[in-house]
């Protein structure tokens, strides 16, 4: 493969030519109710050619047939050739790369039989249907891949990389009379098959969950103090103010360069966000990104001031900022965009008592459940909430919809909890049709006060 | 290696679909014609029967047959039993799918016409920022299974990607439209032209109260209404028990002047074709006439489990299995024109745009979202937009009673078609 890809890249008539190549293959399991709906494994392999011509712009070629490398990095340099960018095109610092890493799980999940993943996955179906006689649909989830991916650009970076991802997920739903609510688990990470085995409790409390949610009341909308748990502050962090972080989106905006300008104050001092792609075991963690720059920790708010973004290396050699390694793409389908690793906001130093017992009337939000952002706007449903009454955690509530602007909430966090934790969950990121993207999460509690939670 | 051949001698039933795909896309970042690229793929498809039992394959690796035919017969010794039958060949209508004045658009064509859309926004507008993205395909598909059904159909989709972000001082408006057709269509500025309009109408700051007011809902912003139904009206969710429609067909859900169906055999929209992706024939399917629940939405899978007939909505991608899913999903238009309907209103608010949309537990009917595009109707005008609004209720409880639905239709996100809806109350919450 090394020659063929090596071979072709030297007929590049391009300025800075790439091709990365993914052979993929993955197994899933899923019930639905009492029916396995899936146990099947497929076969995803092809290849991204991406050219630069620095007077014109990219030029993409996606492809199944890997027997033409050489007629697809001419198909990627003509592409180049018909863009028109306003100015000449640079790429940030390059570092000339060779490596070949290899990956070694624990228990090898090729290894594992269909049968066995189906019973880890039926074993979970069953703790979720057990639960209750409430519980009328049940899902339950297990993924593997395995990628080998090949990496090489006309600067003389060849990377070979084994990529191998592990999920379970656990979603009860249950229903009271026309009341129906649902309740989701999962978690996963580069790992082996152990990393999904013994994890009996996931289904457990997504089924608990959902039946604990019928006789939830609807939250009364209005301005209330949250508390957000790590769950819920880990993705709020990476929606509503990651997403700002990278630079594709400013680098090309003065306006939103204005308004993401370093040295503006984001939160109080107690309030320090990053994104780090080298934490081993996290599902944003790659020695490399699909640039082949190298990963590192990357402070983007620290002591409440904007102190750095994410960037390709298109975008740091455009703003004149450090490549940071998050170029990522979700596959061979997809050419490299500015994405994050693993975001966090970093421990604090107030315990959760702390956290609450001031609180007259307030809402402790968890678990996120979807969500939208619209530049500093955003929406957040919670997936299950409980109301915080005289410094306790009072009853449940449901339709929990958190939503504001990014910069008053970030201001509004007035207490950060010495509780932090990753967040080792499935799904993934979306962004420019490149979905999901396994990406990391990381907070402790956090407390925001005057949050407008919507309801009826 | 012929896998039919091969699976028909293992297996009782066996369907291959094989998937092509050729996209050229042509990407404007910030006004600027950033990239183009090329994308070629293609990909097969297997489900068996073996025993009794559904197994299913995929593989985009065509030099892969042997380990794609071992996958499907491994699936099948865990899949579901089910009394599942693939469809011999039905006579289906003609639907267009395919221009060859689509095909032909030359790459430099598809640049002319990015640049008289920017054309169109910039003079208006020269402080917006506009990312298109220009997409066309040429797709052909073909089915087969063991009954010797042998369909093959090719399409040739044409799809506009464009948002436009102006930022004024500390007011920040975004306007996103995607439209797609398969069939050329000389009044393809159409869409842009309306946009424009709307950039235009939004440059007057208003305000207003929170309260029980009248609703119009656009096509748009229509889709707050129409997503919890299009989840209600899908067959799984049915099966699920989660619908809170299900058990209810015959009854009277809406308000009379509600009536929707599913069209999969409409010429030229994204969502047709001549059959479905397990070659049962498209058809109009009417799901709620004058408010009355008539029926679901199904694919082989979920009909065998109601021991009703498939609806012909199966829908796949090339690694996941049939679904069933909305082709076409069309709101009846009504009498009332958009200018009667503003003009009754007397103090009500137009939603053009929702954050959000989806989220939470939608099929229950709730919804809870702040407004992203929303203009304030006082003694029957538009008289300027207003922000940080939102709206909640509950679909099932609202669309009881509609005041109005209008003569006007638009196509949303190319397989949504909808006309204005007013609703006579809905509680409208602002941000203090």
């Amino acid at each position: 493969m090394r020659d063929k890809i090596q071979e072709a890249l030297k007929l590049s008539k391009a300025d800075y030519t790439e091709i990365r190549i993914e052979d993929k293959e993955s197994t899933r399991i899923s019930y639905r109710g009492k029916d396995l709906e899936n146990a099947n494994a497929v076969i995803d392999k092809g290849g991204v050619v991406r050219c630069l011509s620095r007077q014109h712009g990219w030029g993409v070629a996606t492809f199944n047939n890997l027997d033409d490398l050489k007629n697809k990095v001419e198909q990627a340099y003509q592409c180049a050739l018909v863009a028109q960018s306003n100015e000449p095109i640079a790429l940030g610092y390059g570092e000339v790369i060779e490596e070949h890493i290899q990956v070694e799980m624990k228990h090898d999940f090729r290894d594992v039989s269909m049968a066995a993943k189906k019973s880890l996955a039926e074993n979970y179906n069953n703790i979720l249907l057990g639960s209750s006689d409430k519980i009328i649909d049940t899902n339950s989830v297990y993924v593997d891949s395995f990628s080998h991916i090949y990496f090489a650009n006309s600067e003389g970076t060849y990377i070979e990389e084994e990529r191998p991802s592990v999920v379970v997920a656990a979603s009860a739903i249950a229903r009271d009379g026309d009341n129906v609510q649902q309740s989701h688990e999962s978690c996963a990470g580069p790992f082996g098959f152990e990393f999904v085995q013994d994890r009996e409790e996931m289904p457990r409390t997504a089924a608990r969950r959902a039946v604990e949610l019928l006789s939830a009341k609807s939250v009364v909308g209005g301005q209330y103090t949250v508390v957000a748990d790590q769950m819920l502050a880990g993705v709020f962090i990476h929606e509503a103010f990651g997403h700002l972080s990278e630079s594709d989106f400013v680098y090309e905006n003065p306006k939103a360069k204005e308004m993401m300008v370093l040295g503006r104050r984001f939160g109080k001092d107690i309030l320090n966000v990053y994104d780090d792609g080298t934490i081993p075991g996290q599902r944003g963690t790659h020695r490399y990104d699909d640039e082949g720059t190298p990963t590192r920790h990357n402070d983007l708010v620290k002591a409440g001031v904007l102190v750095g973004r994410l960037h390709s290396r298109e975008t740091a050699a455009k703003m004149g900022e450090n490549v940071t390694g998050n170029a990522r793409a979700v596959s061979y389908r997809f050419p490299p965009i500015v994405r994050m690793t693993n975001t966090a906001i970093e421990n604090g130093t107030t315990s959760f008592e702390d956290m609450i017992k001031d609180i007259k009337l307030g809402i402790y939000a968890c678990d996120a459940y979807g969500g939208e952002t619209m530049l500093e706007n955003f929406s957040f449903s919670s997936g299950h909430a409980y109301m915080i009454r005289d410094g306790e955690i009072a009853e449940m509530v449901k339709d929990v919809i958190l939503s504001g602007n990014l910069f008053t909430t970030l201001q509004n966090i007035d207490a950060i909890g010495n509780d932090f934790k990753w967040l080792a969950v499935g799904g993934g990121c979306g962004k420019g049709n490149q979905s999901p993207l396994p990406v990391g999460m990381g907070a402790p509690h956090i407390r925001i006060q005057n949050v407008v939670i919507g309801g009826q | 290696m012929d896998l039919m051949k091969e699976l028909t001698q293992k297996a009782e039933q066996v369907e291959i679909i094989n998937l092509q795909n050729e996209t050229t896309t042509i990407s404007f970042e910030a006004n600027q014609l950033k990239s183009s690229s090329v994308a070629q793929t293609r990909g097969t498809a297997v489900r068996v029967v073996r025993d009794g039992r559904l197994g299913f394959a995929a593989s985009s690796d065509e030099n892969a047959t042997m380990k794609l035919a071992a996958n499907v017969l491994e699936s099948a010794v865990y899949g579901d039993r089910l009394t599942l039958k693939f469809p011999s060949i039905q006579p289906a209508q003609q639907v267009r799918t395919y221009d060859q004045k689509i095909v032909d658009l030359s790459i430099p064509r598809l640049v002319e016409i990015g640049r008289e859309i920017l054309d169109l926004i910039i003079p208006v507008e020269p402080d917006a920022r506009v990312n298109l993205n220009l997409t066309r395909s040429v797709q052909s598909a073909s089915l087969r299974n063991q009954t010797g059904l042998d369909i093959a159909f090719e399409r040739s989709p044409l799809g506009l990607e464009l948002e436009i972000d102006r930022i004024v001082g500390d007011d920040v408006l975004i306007i996103f439209d995607v439209v797609g057709t398969t069939e050329w269509n000389d009044e393809y500025l159409g869409f842009v032209h309306r946009l424009v309009e709307q950039l235009k109408m939004a440059r007057k700051l208003t305000t207003m109260r929170s309260g029980n007011m009248p609703v119009l809902f656009s096509p748009f912003g229509a889709l707050a209404l129409a997503l919890p139904l299009h989840e209600g009206l899908n067959g799984k969710n049915v099966y699920k028990g989660v619908s809170p429609m299900r058990d209810k067909i015959g009854e009277k859900l809406f308000d009379e002047k509600i009536t929707l169906s599913d069209d999969g055999t409409l010429h030229g929209r994204p969502g047709s074709a001549p059959y479905d992706d397990e070659g049962i024939p498209h058809k109009r399917n009417v799901l709620v006439e004058k408010g009355v629940l008539k029926s679901f939405i199904y694919d082989l899978r979920t009909a065998a489990k109601f021991g009703v007939e498939s609806t012909g909505n199966a829908q796949r991608g090339l690694f996941n299995q049939p679904e069933p899913s909305s082709t076409n999903f069309i709101i009846q238009p009504g009498d009332t024109t958009l200018k009667e309907m503003i003009a009754s209103i007397n103090e009500g608010i137009l939603v053009e745009g929702l954050l959000g949309l989806g989220q939470g537990n939608i099929i229950s009917g709730a919804f809870s979202n702040p407004l992203a595009l929303a203009f304030k109707i006082e003694k029957g005008e538009i008289v300027g937009r207003v922000k940080d609004m939102s709206i909640a209720g509950n679909v099932y409880e609202l669309l009881k009673e509609v005041d109005a639905v209008s003569q006007e239709t638009e196509w949303v996100y190319g397989s949504f078609h909808a006309p204005y809806v007013l609703l006579p109350q809905m509680n409208v919450v602002t941000k203090e």
